[in-house]
């Protein structure tokens, strides 16, 4: 065999030997996964002793391999798939000083989250590009230790990408530490972050564990005669809102319809009214004396689009009976506030189907502008429900403090635990500087309530009885063991500095993945065999030749796919079909004139040679133009799209190779080893 | 083996007829499957996006109970509160898919809840009666982007491809086979409406079923390169010829490749299509039309159109050039 031919083999052997390489992991991967799987089994005492011995001597192998291999998607595997995206523009809001806060101010958030709601462009440039076209200056707004533009910016910019770096570390704390295996959990773009679990099983646990910003702060609760006042000023803000904003005929229609219902169920909740705060004096006055039942509703509604969700009661002391009332009946009745008394237990409260209303309303930013500064109001999380799934009657409202005294970012420790009365808990165990300040708290608040509060939802607000030296607390509610663990973990491994919110979502069950990719397999394995049995019956020995190539080409393309650490997915096998398919045409074009130059009596070694000349520039061309078609769909294009072209893209390329340069290698190699007529179907010719 | 005989078919003749034709197809197509739906003709809406496109919460579910009918499924989900839901069966008997278009709060717990409502609802003996096979739930944001990225990176691919036709051969092969692929990928769209629309298979439009209209191009692309070239070649071994026998003489030539590779992917596709399962059988369905769809324009549509756009500009030469000798 001379050197020339040598270079021909190598074309042919190296590349297979390269594909099998990067190929290996992916097939040890399921060679291991099944012996696992067979351990796996065996549940008995022995078998589990195998199994825990498995997984120690193969730990190394089996990550290894488990890493490097080629990944299957959702769709031919089942699993889950979350996109979630950091509310970056939350923190950039959140972080302005809450005294600068101005409409303007307002305005360019509401303008900002419009223009960054349907794309992925980066939202601090949007906000500073809106902020700046209104000559604001960011000193006026944002807290800074050097008070120069350029500092508040770059400040602004380090949090913006911090903070999805920053929710990237603390879920994948948060999962590992909650145990779920195999959650891959990657950036995507600026703002978020996509995860992907193997099992959907868990995904509703998984979603609670997720999408929690895990905020937790401790406020003390300032309750007394000024939130009715709040109530008030949010009542005529909302209105102005409203107005302001052109009224849609549908909601109006819509209200009137649930109004006598609203007023029916406001009236039951007031049943148990039975002492009057203020003397029925204003009776008289009542403005809505005289109107029919559904219209008086309609009216109390228009005119107190908050209070008329809220009941409240005051009592003077813990011993002293509460005394009721509802914020619509105190204004009837002419009750100023200034009119309750001064010091007292407030308690107010909403019932449970106002829960959404209650919180649209108080996330209007006009209506935060109304509530005073030092002031805010604020639902519990679980309502008087006494048990976990059991929906509540009514929330509590509570008004705490805006500022917090003590940050959740002080918890070391959080477990699961039971209170007296048996009911599932988070103790909370907090670091030195912590339980100092914790100490010094709860020193200063005897006798006062101080609220747990995570995600702008109060968990409890219990009375301080007394000095707490070692940092611990707890946060109690109506949950289940589990979501008490839950909890602990969210907690523990810390809060998000910004919150995160799915956008997308995609489940395939274990039993359509499985039917899928087992389908979907074998109807690829036979749509493959056929065309190399055509290939064989058509162009006989050239078509064997040719299915050489094209098997070559599709380990080549998988293989290039496995090394770029792509992910096979439905979309990837359409890339894989067209590439095969015009691999195979490839050669078709090749044999067709092989055949055209045979029947005009030309040698084979001729023939070969001028069959892939001629047919070189439409196979080149061909493939160069869906290569070009390729590149934008992988730099501009999504998901799948992106998933189809980079498939395709390899397996062009490879198909320039293995369709023209191995199977030329090939018949050259037949012609160097003394083949003077080869059948490639043509007719016999005398 | 060779079947496929020299052949010296007229190609080219028919061309107005056939460019006519197939410009007629595509817009009645497209009027008709984007057109609203005409309440007096009895003709409905006949497109439905999916909620890749539109956003909302899609669930796919099976029942033990393989007899369970749609009108079952909406009766039990309208008891449970889901009165906008649209259901759909498909794949085998027993499932169904549940669409939810307006879902106000946290989507990601409208297919969980789905599962548990149809179970209380079609349960007995505390058996699993119905199970969870997938759920998307897509929020208007991630909708609109997937729309808009899919636009772009399109158009811009468009562009590219047509360049580089223009590129490697004149610019006026770039426009055919553009206008080729125009019409390939309406023709697939048209059918894949009508067929999942008469609710043979599922062709619903997603992100997924791009992939299949874009390996559509790709072969339609190939198949015309491949005429174009041999038309390259044939104006310089054939020098004077005109351009309609021109492209008469490269179609024939390049016919038994034609058929042999349209007809050898085709039954690959259609081993898909029976064999496929739910995921890949709508797939391999629009390829498999598109391909054939693809083989004719590239036969009537880009050649007619390159033989009608070459004349008629050379008409306007040779009538500019008579002007100023007269």
């Amino acid at each position: 065999m001379s050197s020339k031919n040598w270079g021909k083999w190598l074309l042919i052997v190296l590349p297979l030997a390269a594909a099998g390489l990067l190929l290996w992991p992916t097939i040890n991967y399921s060679l291991l996964s099944s012996e696992r799987a067979e351990l796996a089994a065996d549940t008995s005492r022995a078998g589990r002793e195998a199994l825990a011995r498995w997984d120690v001597d193969n730990k190394e192998a089996f990550e290894s391999a488990r890493a490097g291999r080629m990944k299957l998607g959702l769709d031919l595997r089942g699993g889950a798939y979350l996109t979630l995206e950091v509310d970056v523009l939350k923190l950039i809001e959140s972080s302005a000083d809450a005294e600068a806060i101005d409409d303007d101010f307002r305005s360019i958030i509401e303008e900002t989250r419009k223009a960054t709601s349907n794309s992925d462009v980066d939202v601090l440039t949007v906000f500073l590009e809106k902020f700046r076209a209104r000559g604001k200056q960011l000193i006026n707004y944002f807290p800074a230790a050097e008070l120069t533009e350029q500092a508040v910016e770059e400040k602004l910019r380090r949090d913006a990408t911090g903070s999805v770096d920053q929710a990237m570390e603390v879920l994948s704390q948060r999962i590992n530490k909650y145990g779920v295996s195999e959650v891959s959990i990657q950036k995507q773009g600026s703002r978020r972050l996509v995860i992907e679990l193997p099992d959907e099983k868990d995904t509703v646990q998984m979603r609670e564990l997720l999408q929690q910003t895990a905020r937790l702060e401790f406020k003390r609760v300032l309750m007394d005669r000024r939130m009715v006042k709040a109530f008030y000023a949010i009542d005529a803000a909302y209105k102005d809102y409203k107005s302001g904003a052109a009224p849609v005929v549908a909601d109006t229609a819509k209200a009137a319809d649930t109004t006598a219902k609203d007023v029916a169920a406001a009236d039951t909740a007031k049943k148990a009214d039975t002492a009057k705060t203020a003397a029925d004096t204003g009776k008289a006055n009542d403005p809505y004396k005289g109107l029919s039942e559904e219209e008086k509703g309609r009216r109390i509604i228009a005119d107190f689009p908050f209070s008329y969700m809220v009941f409240g009661s005051v009592a003077a002391n813990e011993q002293s009976q509460p005394q009721q009332f509802d914020l619509v009946g105190l204004k009837v009745n002419g009750v100023t506030p200034e009119q309750l008394p001064e010091k007292g237990i407030y308690m107010f409260r909403i019932p449970a189907q106002k829960l959404q209303e209650f919180l649209k309303i108080l996330a209007v930013p006009q209506v935060r502008a109304a509530i005073p500064a030092e002031l805010d109001i604020l639902v519990s999380a679980n309502g008087n429900a006494t048990k976990p799934g059991v929906q509540p009657d009514y929330y509590e409202v509570y008004g705490v403090a805006r500022e917090a005294d003590l940050m959740g970012d002080v918890i070391e420790d959080a477990y699961p635990s039971f209170d007296n009365s048996n009911q599932p808990v988070v103790m909370m165990n907090m670091n030195a500087e912590g339980s100092d300040q914790w100490a010094r708290i709860t020193g200063a608040n005897i006798g006062n309530r101080i609220a747990v509060v995570m995600d702008d939802r109060v968990w409890s607000a219990p009375t301080v009885q007394g000095k707490i030296p070692n940092g611990s607390s707890q946060i109690s509610g109506s949950f289940r063991t589990e979501d008490a663990m839950r909890l602990a973990v969210v907690l523990k491994a810390g809060a998000l500095k910004a919150p995160v919110q799915i956008i997308e979502e995609r489940v395939v069950g274990p039993s359509l993945g499985e039917d899928s990719i087992r389908r979907g397999l074998t109807s690829t394995g036979l749509s493959f065999a056929l065309i190399i049995l055509f290939m064989m019956a058509y162009y006989a020995v050239g078509g064997a030749v040719a299915d050489v190539a094209l098997l070559m080409n599709i380990l080549l393309t998988v293989a290039g796919l496995a090394a770029f650490g792509g992910t096979l997915t439905l979309p990837g096998i359409a890339g894989l079909i067209l590439s095969t398919a015009m691999a195979v045409d490839a050669n078709i074009l090749i044999f067709e004139r092989m055949r055209e130059e045979l029947y005009a009596g030309k040698t084979l070694k001729s023939a070969v040679d001028q069959g892939f000349s001629r047919a070189w520039s439409a196979i080149l061309d061909s493939n160069l133009t869906n290569i070009a078609g390729a590149i934008p769909l992988i730099i501009w294009g999504s998901g799948p799209i992106k998933g189809f072209a980079i498939t395709l893209l390899i397996g062009a390329i490879i198909t320039l190779f293995t369709a023209v340069v191995v199977t030329r290698a090939i018949f050259q190699l037949l012609i160097a080893g003394g083949a003077t007529t080869l059948n490639i179907g043509q007719k016999r010719t005398a | 083996m060779d079947l496929i005989k020299k052949t010296n078919i007229d190609f080219v003749t028919n061309r107005g007829f056939f460019l006519r034709l197939s410009l007629l197809a595509s817009i009645i197509g497209m009027l008709l499957v984007l057109g609203p739906e005409i309440p007096g003709l009895g003709l409905p809406r006949l497109i439905e996006p999916g909620i890749d496109f539109t956003g909302g919460t899609q669930t796919t579910v099976s029942f033990a109970n393989t007899a369970t009918s749609a009108e079952q499924v909406r009766g039990a989900l309208g008891k449970a509160g889901y009165t906008s839901a649209e259901i759909k069966s498909f794949g085998k008997d027993g499932d169904f898919l549940i669409r939810i278009n307006d879902v106000q709060d946290d989507a990601s717990r409208v297919s969980a809840d789905l599962v548990t409502k149809l179970n209380a609802a079609f349960s007995k003996n505390g058996e699993k009666a119905v199970i969870l096979l997938g759920a998307d739930n897509v929020g208007a944001k991630v909708s609109a982007e997937l729309a808009t990225d899919a636009a772009i990176s399109l158009i811009i691919a468009t562009i590219i491809i047509l360049l580089y036709v223009a590129f490697r051969f004149e610019f006026v092969y770039g426009i055919s086979a553009i206008i080729a692929l125009a019409h390939d990928v309406t023709m697939a769209f048209v059918i894949s409406v009508l067929v999942n629309k008469l609710g043979i298979l599922n062709l619903e439009l997603s992100i997924n079923s791009l992939a299949a209209y874009l390996t559509i191009l790709g072969y339609s692309i190939n198949d015309k390169v491949v005429v174009f070239d041999r038309i390259r070649e044939n104006r310089e071994k054939h020098r004077g010829m005109p351009l309609a026998e021109l492209v008469n003489l490269s179609l024939n030539e390049t016919l038994s490749r034609t058929l042999i590779t349209g007809i050898s992917v085709l039954a690959a596709l259609l081993v898909m299509v029976f064999l496929g399962g739910d995921v890949l059988e709508g797939f391999a369905f629009t390829m498999f039309t598109g391909i054939v769809i693809g083989t004719y324009s590239s036969v009537y549509v880009a050649s007619s159109f390159l033989i009608w756009y070459t004349e008629r500009v050379k008409h306007k030469n040779v009538g500019a050039v008579a002007h100023t000798e007269a």
